[in-house]
């Protein structure tokens, strides 16, 4: 089941990938993958067993996959030294304003469309 | 005796699996550590991988060999990312309910995301290649290292900045989410997702599968949308 499940994802992941080279050099695979697993799953109508099971356990371990390319952190210690309160100030302001941001229009606009469905209800 | 060990321990440290078992064991550390404390600083990416550079630099081991071992777990994130679709599919109909909130919230936080960015960097004094490879950071790290280097800006560094946003994202954005009132699980994903990418979704979906969908299509829609529109508004304004 799991070995089935995954193999559709490497297949979707190795489609995407030559879509990439193909048609689409400024969308990475990975990302085609998706849209079009996504786009597979809109026709099937379902996620099928195996898919699921897969999906699961790859998403589990998503936090354990990141770690190798955090770890290319080390390989620019001396640029990011030579710049650090301005990549440092920049990193976590951007992200954080942003990210309020973000959450503060998503959690309106919701609210917003919530109140107009219960005038019109 | 000595010898031995010594020829011992280079074994151990040269085999290919070095690296990979060091990554496993610090993840497994950092993971029961942070369930224990439940202290933010913790999260388990950023701990795993300050430890896992420690056992590195202690060994004397660099990143490309580093890299090299722990390849059979890089190769899974492709797959992974494949199976963000999933969640995606499941959150169908609540996506398609919010279909303009997403869509709004992408286009005037997404470009907020990136102007900070750069808004920041100049006036912080950071020099243009810098500024460059500052852009692309909110979006997923195969798709900040394309930007990044068609604007003229360093891919790998494009990577680490996104990591780091990431992590950043993880640790503050759950908390300072419910202390500014944000409490629906689609626009704490959305934010999560939008702002810290692969990192946020991760955590988003430790919150919940509702969150993880919003966090995954923020993350999918920011990272097209930059694609896209970035190398474009940069062409335009220079």
């Amino acid at each position: 089941m799991l070995l089935r499940g995954i193999s559709w994802l490497v297949l979707f992941q190795l489609l995407g990938t030559g879509l990439n080279v193909l048609l689409l050099p400024m969308l990475p695979g990975p990302i085609i993958g998706m849209l079009l697993l996504f786009a597979f799953l809109l026709l099937r109508g379902e996620v099928a067993a195996p898919i699921s099971e897969a999906a699961g356990s790859l998403l589990r371990y998503l936090p354990l996959l990141l770690v190798p390319p955090a770890v290319g952190v080390m390989a620019y210690a001396e640029a990011i030294a030579a710049d650090f309160w301005a990549l440092a100030g920049t990193l976590v302001l951007s992200l954080l304003l942003s990210l309020l941001f973000a959450g503060w229009l998503m959690q309106k606009l919701i609210d917003r469309q919530q109140r107009r469905k219960e005038r019109q209800a | 005796m000595s010898g031995n060990l010594a020829a011992a321990a280079q074994a151990i440290l040269e085999h290919p699996l070095f690296g990979f078992g060091i990554t496993l064991g610090a993840y497994q550390l950092a993971l029961a550590l942070f369930e224990r404390t439940r202290w933010v600083f913790l999260q388990p990416v950023l701990l795993s991988m300050t430890l896992v550079i420690g056992v590195l630099l202690l060994c004397g081991i660099d990143y490309a060999e580093y890299r090299a071992s722990v390849s059979m777990l890089s190769v899974f994130l492709g797959p992974a990312t494949v199976a963000l679709a999933v969640p995606l599919f499941l959150n169908l109909k609540r996506i398609r309910q919010l279909l303009w909130p997403i869509l709004l919230t992408l286009v005037l936080a997404g470009s907020l995301a990136t102007a900070l960015g750069i808004g920041f960097a100049w006036l912080f004094g950071a020099d243009h290649v810098m500024q460059m490879t500052l852009l692309p950071k909110s979006v997923t790290s195969p798709i900040a290292m394309l930007v990044a280097e068609q604007l003229g800006g360093i891919a790998a560094l494009a990577a680490v900045f996104v990591l780091i946003t990431g992590v950043i994202g993880a640790i503050f954005g759950p908390a300072l989410l419910s202390r500014i009132g944000v409490h629906s699980p689609a626009a704490r994903g959305m934010a999560l997702g939008l702002t810290a990418h692969a990192v946020g979704t991760a955590q988003a979906l430790q919150e919940g599968e509702e969150t993880g969908a919003f966090s995954a299509l923020a993350m999918s829609l920011m990272g097209g949308a930059t694609a896209i529109l970035l190398p474009l508004v940069v062409a335009l304004a220079a």
